[in-house]
């Protein structure tokens, strides 16, 4: 399975948020640090 | 997801935006953050592209995906990714501020 290296540019991707607006990673760029949390599940 | 929220602002200093992705729908999200009052940005992932694209880990034996944890700096560059074995495997913020703190410092300063 593939995995985020170290240094390297993050994968960008685009997804929905829950309220429908697309969210794109590259919209951060310049903007924001990030924090993404991969979450398990609601539980 | 409780610690996060309670140190949110320690996280908007650092000029730090979080970002969840998980494997529920939009309803499951929407619900969620309703409940728990959350400022973060919640991205619904059921077909798991994201998670897979980022190599989350599925632990058959433990019934589930294990946490997973990456900083992603202004320049778009993952400065910090965190792999948990286990459910409980999260790094504490006052780490995750050590990271950011330095990725804030300028270069040379």
């Amino acid at each position: 399975m593939p995995k985020v290296s170290l240094n390297a540019p993050a994968p960008d991707f685009t997804l929905t948020d829950f309220k429908g607006q697309p969210v794109h990673l590259s919209d951060f760029k310049g903007q924001a640090n990030l924090l993404l949390v991969f979450n398990r599940g609601f539980v | 997801m409780a610690q996060l929220r309670h140190d949110y602002s320690e996280f908007v200093s650092r000029h730090a935006q979080i970002i969840i992705i998980g494997p529920e729908d939009a309803a499951a999200f929407a619900s969620y953050w309703q409940q728990h009052d959350l400022p973060f940005i919640g991205l619904p992932d059921p077909k798991a592209s994201v998670l897979k694209l980022y190599g989350q880990e599925v632990n058959l034996f433990k019934l589930g995906r294990m946490p997973a944890q990456v900083i992603v700096d202004r320049a778009g560059i993952a400065r910090f990714v965190h792999y948990g074995h286990s459910m409980s495997d999260i790094p504490a913020n006052t780490e995750v501020f050590a990271l950011l703190d330095e990725i804030n410092t300028p270069t040379g300063a």
